[in-house]
């Protein structure tokens, strides 16, 4: 029991990364409709960042804060430079555009601040409980925080101030929240420049207990991707609730299904296939409801 | 100026080659096909071979080809190795044999039957992945026209090219692994570097137990792919018959370095031992992982991992350690006086200032580059053949870059291993080096016969 219980803590840990950066996804899906490719790539810049920052004596959580306002900035601007002006184009040319950032992002990085294995500073103590035997790690702890005081801000945010309601305005209908005077583009830029910032701070915190370099964002992105096909494209709350359940997975299969230990993407994806079979829009994606 | 001479040469060595082709023929009719090595040893004639052939059999390489790379006074040689994506700190590698490359050439270069020779490196980015290895390895050969591949990193991804190696005649010299695929006689182009084969650090480790820990309980995280099955197949082979046993494995993918929820289920085994068949960022999240959950086996990690970054971000659980090098330890204080290292660290500082001249990896680059060098200083002539015939019979090789003091490396036509005589260390986080356990073990000769044969000749 105890060893289920900690490989559930173990999952609940990397899902609440998966979880971050799915909410990342989502908040960039619901704002422009595009699949954004490079959000882990921005998150690995954002890291490199704070890094940086922390090479020149500057306290790690300042840092961090540092970065996520640098990628707050860059977020909006990219929407605004590089996103903007092809807005109308096709969906095919949208994910190239993305994909494109992904590589260049990438190797942008890995130009400025080499190919080597950086050792980033940790943001606060790495510490273990073992109550009955079930293994509890600051870690795990520090990023379900994280992330549970993500959900709060941006359910404040969106529900409580005006900027939310314009931007949940923009969300669900752009062209009448332009007739009624709301800022659509400055909305768009906002929408990226959350979702960089919530980049920023996942990835910071995911990557100083392991090491940071080029690659260090990819496998997450693949399952947060995941995360937020399964929760549903345009549902926060479900690219929450489904990154937890694909870190969950993912754990429990090592643990406890020998006969695919060896690949153990196979329970999630098979999960999300399932998901998708069965509800196209996801656990919590609304349904598209075309008129003919 | 040599353009006649070696126009000659090649049409005399053209002419050669059809001889032996035709004897080779004959003889292969006559006594059919065993001990293809012994009728080679008057391959492409005197002209191009030491009269002494006994290894490699060049009867089917095209002697057109067998000096390209070399144009004056400069020989092209080739790598391919991950620059980029999860195994990019491997770029460490390139840093150690740049350098000594540049400090090499900076005195005029190697010395080759009578003449100076400068190296040209020439590097490709693969990712560790096998199909851009490969690629990679194409454009070398074909397009850059290298004298043959020097250090590529990773067992797939040198598995990849071993068919084209070999039929091309391409030197695949010093391979960056410890597989011993490249002992299988079928493949006389391959050869590995002194990195310790995967065989005999399980060897010395299971000897390590049987006089520590009698009656171990092992459990082993391997990566999966070719490498780490390496370590899971010859562990598996050294055990049997012994009292220790293997009670728990885990697997991780060999495309990342998560590890957390294996190593939790492996603790959970409670095996008082770890051996850990990975490498890289996989080795200090394991240890990690394996001392927040409380567990203190005596742990042995993959030499790959001997490397002061990769300690340092071990943290805790990198402490007491066991590990193999066949290098001295250069961010050992007590190796600060001795002559290689201080040349080694002043030459790396000079030609490569950003790299960590502590670090394992960049000294395993650096000594690497050192024994190409005497590899080809060994050779009678400048051709791959010659070169790699002389890879082949290496003879009591020591004092090469770091390699350790008492040290003797040497290769022979039934012997393919060169790093079979190694140290085993001990990781002392307070010091912030390794540290000598026992003394130098020395498994010359022996490394074909504990490797599981599935494995040698697969």
């Amino acid at each position: 029991m105890a060893l289920f219980l900690t490989q559930l803590m173990n999952g609940i840990g990397s899902g609440a990364v998966y979880a971050s950066i799915a909410l990342a996804l989502v908040l960039v899906f619901r704002t422009t409709g595009i699949l954004n490719f490079a959000q882990g790539e921005m998150a690995l810049y954002s890291t490199y960042l704070v890094w940086f920052f922390t090479q020149r004596s500057v306290p790690v959580w300042i840092a961090i804060l540092l970065a996520m306002i640098i990628s707050f900035i860059g977020g909006a601007a990219i929407e605004r430079i590089l996103i903007r002006p092809v807005e109308q184009a096709s969906p095919l040319v949208l994910v190239i555009v993305t994909i494109g950032m992904f590589l260049a992002i990438n190797s942008i990085a890995q130009v400025q601040f080499g190919n080597d294995i950086k050792i980033l500073p940790r943001a606060y103590p790495n510490k273990t409980w073992l109550p009955g035997g079930v293994q509890i790690s600051s870690d795990t702890l520090v990023l379900v925080g994280v992330l549970l005081a993500e959900c709060l801000i941006l359910y404040l945010l969106l529900n409580r101030t005006r900027i939310g309601l314009a931007f949940r305005a923009v969300a669900s209908n752009p062209e009448s929240s332009r007739l009624v005077g709301v800022p659509v583009g400055r909305m768009l830029m906002l929408g990226w420049a959350m979702a960089a910032a919530i980049g920023a701070l996942a990835g910071a915190l995911v990557i100083a207990p392991v090491g940071l370099q080029g690659a260090s964002m990819q496998e997450i992105l693949v399952y947060s991707f995941a995360a937020a096909a399964l929760g549903g494209f345009d549902s926060p709350l479900g690219a929450v609730v489904a990154g937890l359940i694909v870190g969950v997975a993912g754990t429990l299969t090592t643990q406890y299904l020998h006969a695919v230990h060896d690949i153990e993407l196979v329970v999630p994806f098979g999960l999300i296939l399932l998901v998708l079979l069965v509800r196209p829009s996801g656990l919590f994606g609304s349904r598209r409801v075309e008129r003919v | 100026m040599t353009d006649v001479r070696r126009g000659a040469g090649a049409r005399r060595l053209r002419a050669a080659a059809l001889g032996v082709a035709f004897a080779l023929v004959v003889v292969a009719c006559g006594s059919g096909r065993n001990d293809s090595t012994s009728t080679a040893t008057t391959a492409p004639g005197g002209s191009t071979t030491p009269g002494s052939t006994t290894v490699i059999d060049a009867s089917q390489c095209d002697p057109s080809t067998l000096t390209q790379g070399v144009t004056g006074d400069t020989i092209k040689i080739g790598t391919s190795l991950p620059l980029s994506g999860t195994y990019s700190a491997f770029n460490a590698i390139l840093k150690g044999e740049s350098s000594y490359f540049s400090y090499i050439n900076s005195l005029g270069g190697v010395t080759v039957a009578g003449k100076k020779y400068k190296i040209q490196l020439v590097s490709k980015d693969d990712a560790y992945d096998a199909a851009k290895t490969s690629s990679n390895v194409d454009t070398l050969i074909n397009s850059d026209k290298v004298f043959g591949l020097f250090n590529t990193v990773g067992t797939k991804n040198n598995l990849g090219v071993r068919e084209t190696v070999n039929s091309d005649c391409v030197p695949d010299l010093l391979i960056a692994s410890g597989a011993v695929q490249w002992g299988n006689m079928k493949y006389p182009f391959m050869l590995g570097s002194e990195l310790v084969p995967y065989p005999d650090e399980m060897q010395v480790f299971v000897d390590y137990l049987k006089q520590n820990k009698p009656n171990a309980k092992i459990a082993l995280l391997y990566a999966n792919d070719d490498f780490g099955q390496s370590y899971r197949e010859t562990l598996k082979d050294l055990v049997t018959n012994t009292s220790l046993s293997i009670v728990k494995e885990a697997s991780y993918n060999a495309e990342g370095s998560e590890v957390k929820a294996q190593v939790t289920s492996l603790a959970a085994s409670k095996a008082d031992t770890f051996v850990l068949g990975g490498t890289l960022l996989a080795c200090p999240n394991a240890l990690t992982a394996a001392h927040d959950a409380g567990w203190r086996p005596v742990i042995y990690m993959s030499g790959t991992c001997v490397s002061k970054l990769l300690f340092t971000l071990g943290g805790d659980g990198a402490d007491g350690v066991l590990s193999v090098t066949p290098l001295m330890d250069p961010g050992d204080p007590a190796n600060a006086s001795n002559a290689a290292v201080t040349l080694y660290k002043a030459q790396v500082k000079k030609y490569a200032p950003d790299a960590d001249t502590a670090d394992g990896i960049v000294a395993y680059g650096w000594s690497t580059g050192a024994l190409l060098q005497k590899i080809l200083e060994a050779s009678p002539k400048l051709d791959r053949v010659s070169v790699m015939e002389a890879a082949r019979t290496l003879k009591d090789v020591s004092g090469t870059g770091l390699q350790l003091s008492g040290s003797k490396w040497n290769t022979n036509k039934d012997d393919w291993f060169i790093g079979e005589t190694f140290q085993l260390v001990k990781y002392n986080k307070a010091a912030g080096h390794t540290e000598k356990v026992g003394a130098l073990t020395n498994l010359d000769g022996k490394t074909a016969s504990l490797s599981p044969k599935s494995l040698l000749n697969s």
